[in-house]
């Protein structure tokens, strides 16, 4: 579902961010990649989402090699994947409904699908009550749930999460854990989550790729990781 | 059914009025000057032609010739000679139409209607000269020609007045061109703002897939709306402004030469050009720079 192949990059101000990376993730695996901050995580997902293009290597997801797209393609390409970010990236003149509704009506979804689509994975979300909060009136992890659904609503086959519990407390952190396994289990969707929370890693044990300094420095299929540092 | 960038347009405008009325306000202001323009231009332009036309050289045919051979032998004898670009007949029937015409007076025209019926007329070719230079010399030559009563032509003044007038109208023209390119660029200044302020939302609306074409259009929208609501006062200055002009003038300024056309529909005309011009603006500003956050960085 996910292949990064040799993968280096290095950005035009001369920034080696990342070395070597090769990792390969099944369909409906979930994966944390841990490291700290400048270790490269973010750029891998810049990688993985289309911004960015390897300077070496190959990255491939769901069959479609990332770096040869033309930019006009990103965009299309980026219908097969979610993406959830620490800060939500929700648009905030839109109130929740219409937040989920916009990524179904970007892919061309007919309107009645759209709102069933949107009603269903408002459901999922737990959410089905806010469909006409605007984001700013809801707290951080209902945000969080919002952008989820947005990500989800499409159906993808892989989810890419970028620190989504970065700005939450544990309770609601482990309330978004839990909504991950659930969408991993149900859809069998692909994820993969950056995070820095070593508690929520420890306590959801899944496979954890440990970034250092743009290097791979393991690759755990049991979970869990304590820092060697300490 | 509203298509979705209409309709987001129009909720754009609304969620960012304080930056559509500013958008507004630029296109406002340089269309009023347009519209100036235009309206001036256009009579510089009707003028100029109407003298133009007066300028041909004007031959009478001598009552005695007024019949079809004869006029074709002066007619060919005319076209033979170097530097006529075309003769064109008027019977002496058009003459006198021609002549009610000059008056803007309907009780005028029909006081004169009469007179037709032993119409003072003549037959009368109408000679366009290839140079403005030439005039003279062909005038003169045209006079010999047999069956010819009389000769007119403007004189050299007029010529010398119409080629400073028709080089006024197009510095003229040159000025709404200019103009207009102000206004893209006060809208395009006004609109990157507001897309500046909405950067966030085009990064999220790429992050969910979106084509530029999608992200694009619902700003282009706006710019095409913001465009029209800054074209209104101008057409409503306009419209009222002439027409006022119009009562208060009687339809002639500085002399009789110089007339203004009949409201209407002279100024639908121009009331359709200030909302084509507002709309175009807009459309143009905005593509511009909702272009510049929509180039990619790979």
């Amino acid at each position: 579902m996910i292949e990064c192949a040799h993968v280096y990059k290095k950005y035009k101000n001369g920034t080696n961010a990342l070395y070597d990376i090769n990792i390969s993730v099944e369909q409906g695996e979930f994966i944390y990649i841990i490291g700290p901050t400048g270790s490269g995580k973010s750029t891998l997902i810049r990688l993985l989402d289309g911004e960015e293009m390897p300077t070496k290597g190959t990255v491939k997801v769901v069959g479609i090699d990332v770096g040869s797209l033309r930019a006009s393609q990103v965009p299309i390409y980026r219908r097969n994947i979610g993406v959830v970010f620490q800060d939500y990236k929700l648009l905030p003149t839109k109130t929740v409904f219409e937040n989920i509704t916009y990524a179904l009506e970007v892919i061309r979804m007919k309107k009645p699908q759209v709102r069933a689509r949107a009603k269903e994975v408002m459901g999922v979300v737990g959410l089905s009550e806010k469909g006409n909060a605007f984001p700013h009136e809801l707290s951080g992890g209902q945000q969080q749930r919002v952008a989820i659904a947005r990500a989800i609503a499409n159906r993808p086959k892989v989810l890419i999460a970028d620190e989504p519990t970065g700005n939450l407390d544990p309770g609601k952190s482990d309330e978004i854990m839990d909504l991950l396994e659930r969408i991993n289990e149900r859809y069998g969707t692909t994820i993969l989550m950056v995070t820095h929370d070593l508690t929520l890693v420890n306590k959801h044990r899944k496979r954890t790729v440990v970034l250092e300094h743009g290097h791979i420095v393991a690759d755990l299929a049991e979970g869990g990781y304590v820092r060697h540092d300490q | 059914m509203i298509s979705r960038p209409i309709k987001e347009g129009f909720r754009g405008v609304g969620r960012h009025w304080g930056m559509a009325l500013s958008s507004a306000i630029a296109v406002t202001i340089t269309l009023v000057i347009i519209s100036i323009f235009l309206i001036f231009s256009w009579h510089l332009h009707t003028f100029t032609k109407s003298i133009e036309y007066s300028m041909k050289i004007a031959v009478l045919i001598d009552s005695e010739h007024e019949d079809p051979t004869s006029e074709q032998l002066i007619k060919k004898s005319i076209e033979k000679l170097e530097g006529v670009k075309s003769v064109t007949f008027s019977s002496k029937e058009d003459e006198f139409q021609y002549y009610l015409q000059q008056y803007d007076d309907k009780a005028m025209q029909e006081a004169m209607a009469p007179f037709g019926e032993d119409n003072p007329m003549s037959d009368a070719y109408y000679v366009e000269v290839e140079n403005g230079d030439l005039i003279q010399h062909i005038s003169s030559e045209i006079r010999a020609i047999e069956g010819v009563a009389d000769v007119d032509y403007g004189g050299q003044t007029t010529i010398d007045m119409v080629a400073a007038m028709e080089t006024i109208r197009r510095i003229g023209a040159m000025f709404v061109a200019a103009l207009s390119v102000l206004a893209i660029f006060l809208i395009q200044n006004t609109i990157k703002l507001t897309i500046g302020a909405r950067e966030d939302e085009i990064t999220i609306m790429r992050n969910v897939g979106a084509t530029n074409g999608f992200i694009r259009s619902p700003f282009v929208c706006e710019g095409m709306i913001i465009g029209f609501l800054g074209s209104l006062i101008p057409i409503a200055v306009t419209v009222y402004g002439y027409y006022a002009l119009y009562q208060r003038t009687q339809g002639v300024v500085f002399s009789n030469l110089f007339h203004l056309e009949t409201p209407l529909p002279f100024i639908t005309y121009i009331a359709g050009i200030l909302a084509f011009v507002g709309i175009a603006v807009g459309f143009i500003g905005s593509w511009l720079s909702v272009t510049k956050y929509l180039r990619w960085k790979r």
